[in-house]
Parts: C-alpha cells; structure tokens; sequence
C-alpha cells in the first residue's frame, strides 16, 4: 500500500463548458490578470485541505474497521471478533481475517443477530450507584423495572409459560417479578396509545393510568407487598381506564381505546386511527418481546449510542440486511476529511510525522 | 449540593473501609497482585459521574429523530476537537427505494440516476445492488433488522428525495482526484500568443495524464451545459444527454463482454467426471521487475521466497471475487 494521501476536488460542468482553461493563462505578465483581493466578501477564504488528518487512512481499509465504521459493532475490538468468529462476509464469502483490506466496489454482510447483539440493550442491566439523586429517580423506577423484567424472563423461561398468558390477574402469582412485568406491560402499551391521536379526556385518564401504574410499582418492591392485592388494583385501574384485561390484552387496548370516542371521530379521523393501530401491530411483529435472545427484548438502541454515530461518506449502509458496500477509499477535500478521527490537525500531523515520513 | 453531599459521604466510607478492603481485595485479584485496588473514586472518575448525571444525561437515551452530538443538538460534528470531520448525510430508506425503482423498475441508466439526484455513480450501484438483497431476503421470508434500521436512521444526519420535484444534491459527483503529477509546481515556459487549454497543460504535466475534461466522472453533463450554452433548448439537452450515458454504458458492457470472451477464449477447459481442469497458457520467463510479481507465475532462479518468514504464516487474500 502506498501512503500516497488522496484527496480529491470537484469540477463545475458549467465552468467546464464555457471555459477551456486558456482564461487563467491569458494576460499572464502583461497586466491583465487582478491579483485576488482576500479581503473581498465573494471571494472564499483559504482552507487547507487536512492531508494530515489522512494519516490513517489506510486502516480504514481494514475489514474489522468497515464494519465497526457502518455501525455493526460497537467498538472495533468487538467487530474484530465478528470477523474471527466468522460472522462477516465478503461478496458472499466467509472473511475470518479482520486485516482484510477491502477492495472499492467490496460488498460485506455481518449476521443481523450479532448485529442487534452489539448494538441493542444488554439484559443485565448497568450496575447503579447505590444512591441515586432526586434528578433520577424517574430512571431509578424505570431501571428497577428493567431488570425486574429481565429477572421475571429468565423464571418465566423456567416454567416454560407463555408471558402474555401470565398477565391474566387470576393467575396471582406468589412472586412479584410477573406482576411487576404486567404493570410494566400495561404502562408501555398506555404510553404508546399516548402517542397516537387521541381526546384530550382520553390523554388525561392515561396518564393519570400510568401515574397510579407507577405506584404500584413501587409498592411491589416492598417487603409485605401481596401480589394479588396489587393484581386486584390494577385490574380495577384497567376498569376505570375502560380498557379490559384479557388474555391478549394488546388488541383489546387498542379496540378499546379507538371504540371509545368511536362516535365523535370522523371517517378520515378513524383511517388514520386506524392506520396508526396497524402500524403498532406491525411494530410490535418486527419488534417482538422473545427471551431467547441474547440483548433486551423488545430491542432497543445501546445508551449512549447517538453521540457517537455516524456513517463514513465511502461507505454504503444498508441497516435493514446489516451490509454495506466499500465504495472507495476515503478522500481529504478542501476543509474536510473522510477518516474520522477525534485528534485535532496538529496532533494527527505530529502522528504523519512519526509513522509514516519517518520510515 | 445533595449529590456533592452524597458523593462526600461515599469518599468517606470509602476511607473508612480501608483497612477491612485492603485484607479482603488480595483473594479477589489476580494471584501475581499483591496491590490492593483502590476503594475510592478518583476525582476524574468521580467528575465524570457528575457530568454523566447532568450534561451527559441528555445522550444516553435517544428519543427524536435529529442528531445528538457533544458539539450540540441536530448538527453534524461528532468530535469537538475535529472540526474538520462531518458527519455525512445518508440517504433514508424512501431515497434508497425511489433509486432502486428507478434503475430496475423504469430502466433508467446508473450514470443518468447519478446526474438526476447528485448521488456519486459508485453509491448508486451500490444501493441498488443491496436493495436487490433486501428484496431477495423479503422474498425468502428472512427476517430484516428493521428495529435497529429505524434506531440508526433516527441518531444519523438524513437526506430526503421528493420525487417529480428539483432536489439539491445529494453529494459531488464530478470529483477527480489529485494526481501526483499535478502536485508539483511547474514552470513551463510558452510562448503568449498561444492559447494554452487544460489539455496542454495535463500534457505538460505528463505526456500521458488525461485533463480534467476527460478525467470526471461525468464528461456527459459537460456536453450538455454547452449545448445548453450554445442554444439548444434544456429538455432536448437533457435528453441527448441521457441517449449519450446509455451509448457509454452500451459501450462499458461491451468492453466487459469482450473481455470475457478474451479470457474464455485463452483457456482450454477439459471435462472429467469429477473435476473441469481449466488450462491456459503462462510464460515462466515474466517473472516482474522484482522476480516476484504477484501477478505472475514466473519466479527467477535465486529470488529468496519470503512465504515462510516470520509474518507471512497467515495468508490474508488480496480480494475476495
């Protein structure tokens, strides 16, 4: 590999159709040309184009790089196992060497599973500081709540029963976990018939649902709580809610909610209700609560992944087959660079200056 | 001031543990470790903390559909320290279809897609050959990893086509690049009467380099802003510039169906019951200039073979057909 840095620079067809090249040479010595005044607010100003910040371009190249580049891992060590575990193809082959240095034009597919793996919401919940400030507690309950999700998995797993049987209140189980499942359950299916367009009223008695949904939450972590007492009062808060638990509850919620104020909604009012019910149900199809699955279920983004995503411009990403293409290999442009890296321009120089015109 | 509160009181325990910690912390490490670790936080960690509670909290959920970088919300820098690296745009899914729907469904040539909406050529051929993948998977029934798709798009900076409508463009897609030739600085002396074009000047660069007006990408679109320029009317252009991409991608399939031919033409396959063996014809003489070329099957009597030195046990392909 040569350390040649590319860069490349854009041509206007426009310019390149009426002039030939000859109207910079002309009048050259014999005062015609205008030497460019800098300080006029047309002209653009100078900016370098960061060959410097090219310095490690060449590792861009590498396979394990790629995919932690598109966003199929989360960091480049674990992408690298991807590759050694043989995870990753190349054009439909089998690559198991992550210095693989890929070729424009270079289609690699990573499984979709371990994708979701590395990039979705592990089951062992983060450990916590033991004492959380007032600023968290909103979060507290919430994480409380996901690893009594993770935990109520696990057992239901063992009894080999179907989760959204247990939700029936006559089942009363002696542990709290299913309990605290289905009051978890029954606040995210609230939460998201909040979301879709519905009476101010119908708000107002959901959130006040999902408010009392939360105290009994909380109770349920308590010494001398009794799951069937909590069971009771929340079947009571579904009645109040006009909603009716039953075996399959989600449905039922959403027929619920729409048979409401089904008479005070318009035709087009009801399409829409009812467009946005099926493309819950579709959500829920491509998103399915399963234990089996090594990360979180329903999957969710990693914490703190958005800060840190972005998707190289010579790189083709098809998030939904977990491929991307290598296009070509990253350029510098005026201004900017292609290789990301978080080093300032003078450090990656000093770094140019070390590996690469020291050789 | 609670947390600051809560956080003392945590150091102090801490400190007051110490001695216990220290007995118990050697049976838990590492048995060459006599060096207990520290029960304490230290203060960076322990700043870290409190930033994590405050600034940082708003990046640990994501929630909306705009970008969330430390340089601010819905901008496009990810590294504070790097100004000269942007998150690029990518194209959302209806861009990728409406693509995929133009190349396949209404038999538009790559180079005139490229042209319409300012997607560099490379990019277009890529999406459709993934969208061909997705369909395919669709078609199988295999499960796409839809959630994580919406997650994705939603963290990332997005570019949106409406079709039947003027769209600016996506990326450049006339770029060349910089030839070393180019990158020295060059007296050349002419005379001034003459007129001195970017093709006397590749020239004098380098009897071989080609100038930029043969170099881009699209030489086509050239063509056409100087019918433009010349009087012909926009459509007519435009369509002539659409009959001249189809005449070169003609023009490209023919070349590789030519040297398909070529190749097949150069081997001698011979059929047996388990194998086809595939001959073809090699001088042994053409070793490269340094006797171990490695597109060559040659090797010069003396050449050290380095296959079995130290970094050569692993062979890594070159390419992946």
């Amino acid at each position: 590999m040569g350390a040649r840095l590319l860069s490349v620079v854009n041509m206007n067809t426009k310019y390149m159709a009426t002039n030939d090249g000859s109207e910079l040479a002309a009048g050259r010595g014999s005062g015609k040309d205008e030497p460019t005044n800098w300080e006029s607010p047309r002209v653009q100003g100078r900016a370098r184009t960061p060959y410097m910040q090219m310095t490690f371009a060449p590792m861009e190249r590498r396979l394990d790089i790629a995919v932690f580049r598109a966003m199929f891992a989360s960091s480049a060590r674990q992408a690298r196992q991807f590759c050694v575990h043989g995870a990753v193809k190349v054009n439909g082959k089998v690559v198991p060497y992550p210095a693989y240095r890929l070729n424009p034009g270079d289609m690699f597919q990573v499984d979709p599973e371990r994708v979701l793996y590395a990039t979705g919401l592990s089951k062992q919940p983060p450990k916590r500081s033991k004492q959380p400030s007032l600023t968290q507690e909103g979060e507290a309950i919430e994480e409380v709540a996901e690893a009594a999700a993770e935990e109520s998995e696990v057992q239901a797993a063992e009894a080999e029963q179907d989760p959204d049987t247990t939700d029936a209140p006559e089942a009363a189980p002696v542990d709290m976990k299913p309990t605290q499942k289905q009051i978890q359950d029954l606040t995210a299916q609230a939460k998201a018939i909040l979301k879709e367009p519905v009476s101010a009223a119908r708000k107002r008695a959901l959130r006040k649902f999902i408010q009392s949904a939360r105290l009994l939450m909380s109770r349920t972590s308590r010494a001398n709580a009794s799951p069937t007492e909590i069971t009771d009062e929340l079947s009571t808060l579904v009645a109040e809610l006009n909603l009716g638990v039953g075996k399959d509850d989600k449905p039922a919620l959403k027929t619920a909610a729409s048979a409401d104020p089904i008479d005070s909604l318009t035709k087009s009012e009801l399409k829409q209700l009812e467009q946005c019910i099926e493309e819950h149900m579709r959500e829920d199809q491509e998103n399915p609560y399963d234990p089996s699955k090594p990360y979180a279920t329903p999957w969710r983004p990693r914490d703190y992944m958005a800060p840190f995503a972005f998707i190289p411009q010579y790189l083709e990403v098809n998030q939904n087959i977990c491929s991307a293409v290598y296009l070509r290999h990253p350029v510098a442009r005026k201004g900017f660079a292609e290789v990301p890296t978080p080093y300032p321009f003078e450090v990656s120089q000093l770094a140019f200056n070390w590996y690469l015109r020291r050789r | 001031m609670l947390a600051v509160a809560s956080s003392i009181t945590r150091a102090s325990v801490g400190v007051a543990r110490w001695p216990t910690q220290s007995l118990q912390v050697p049976a838990a490490a590492a048995s060459f470790s006599t060096t207990a670790s520290r029960p304490k936080f230290s203060k960076g960690r322990r700043m870290f903390r409190e930033w994590e509670r405050r600034q940082g909290r708003s990046y640990r959920r994501h929630n909306d559909n705009a970008t969330n970088y430390l340089t601010g919300r819905g901008g496009d820098r990810p590294f504070p320290l790097n100004p000269e690296f942007r998150s690029p745009r990518v194209l959302d899914e209806k861009a990728r279809e409406l693509v995929w729907e133009k190349v396949m469904r209404e038999g538009e040539t790559i180079k005139a897609v490229s042209a319409e909406f300012g997607i560099d050529i490379r990019r277009v051929a890529a999406i459709v050959r993934l969208k061909e993948v997705e369909k395919d998977w669709i078609a199988k029934n295999k499960p796409l990893a839809k959630p994580y798709s919406k997650a994705v798009l939603s963290m990332l900076p997005t570019h949106h086509i409406n079709p039947n409508e003027q769209n600016a463009p996506y990326e450049p897609i006339n770029e060349i690049h910089v030839h070393p030739y180019t990158m020295q600085q060059l007296f050349w002396p002419t005379s001034e009467s003459r007129h001195f074009t970017r093709e006397d000047a590749a020239k004098a660069f380098h009897p071989t380099l080609l100038s930029a007006d043969k170099r881009v990408p699209h030489p086509e679109l050239i063509q056409m802003e100087r019918e433009v320029e010349q009087g012909r009317p926009v459509w007519e252009a435009s369509e002539r510039f659409k009959q001249a991409v189809m005449e070169t991608e003609r023009n490209a399939a023919e070349k590789q169906i030519a040297k398909a031919a070529h190749e097949e033409k150069q081997t001698t396959r011979v059929n047996t019951e388990r194998f086809e063996f595939r001959f073809k014809q090699f001088n042994s003489e053409n070793v490269g200039p340094k006797g171990r070329s490695r597109n060559v099957v040659g090797w010069r009597y003396g050449t050290p073979l380095d296959d079995r030195s130290k970094g050569h046990q692993i062979k890594i392909p070159i390419s992946v057909p």
